[in-house]
């Protein structure tokens, strides 16, 4: 795979069904609709984790993310693209349940 | 055309729920529903006819247990500032 930028990481996420956990521990999961320069996110179907426990469910949902207030956006976004790049889809319990409820 | 052809960016989300009713969830474990009439960049809204719901977690001294308080209060017409924001979703679209 050639160099890329974060930004064309971010580019080829979007439209994946993505994790965006806060430093709070609260995750959203849903379809990346878009994003901008402050991190500022929109995403689809999402739906609310908390302590890996389905809490709430948005049809949309936008999320602010500047000033490292909340949004830490790429744990789980860069596992995942792990997973892309390796098919090593084992590797991790929780992203397997997780790629099973985003084939939408 | 549908909704999500026209959002480009995370604010066209927003944008798109403009003299709608919005849920924020906001810091602090507090939420409004409300609808929304004016926002920035910075997520400076004016709601209007918003409901807030605070949720606190209260110990009892005596045996220092913890319960989750729920307090809702309505306002009418309401400026709130944007750094408290954690998240905007149109509320009547899920369902």
């Amino acid at each position: 795979m050639s160099k890329r930028t974060p930004g064309d990481f971010l580019k080829s996420v979007v439209g994946r069904p993505v994790v965006v956990k806060l430093n709070s521990g609260v995750e959203y999961r849903g379809i990346l609709t878009c994003l901008d320069g402050f991190m500022n996110i929109a995403l689809e179907q999402t739906e609310e984790y908390i302590n890996g426990i389905r809490v709430s469910s948005f049809g949309d949902a936008f999320v602010r993310g500047n000033n490292g207030l909340f949004a830490a956006f790429f744990g789980v976004n860069y596992f995942i693209s792990i997973l892309h790049s390796t098919g090593k889809v084992k590797k991790s319990i929780m992203l397997r349940q997780h790629t099973k409820e985003c084939q939408y | 055309m549908s909704v999500s052809s026209v959002i480009e960016q995370p604010l066209d989300l927003i944008r798109a729920s403009l003299d709608e009713r919005v849920l924020i969830k906001m810091k602090a474990d507090r939420e409004l529903r409300g609808t929304l009439h004016a926002y920035d960049q910075h997520l400076n809204m004016v709601l209007g006819n918003v409901e807030e719901t605070i949720n606190e977690i209260v110990v009892n001294d005596n045996t220092n247990e913890q319960t989750v308080k729920t307090t809702k209060r309505k306002i009418g017409m309401l400026f709130l500032r944007g750094d408290g924001v954690i998240l905007v979703s149109p509320p009547l679209r899920t369902k």
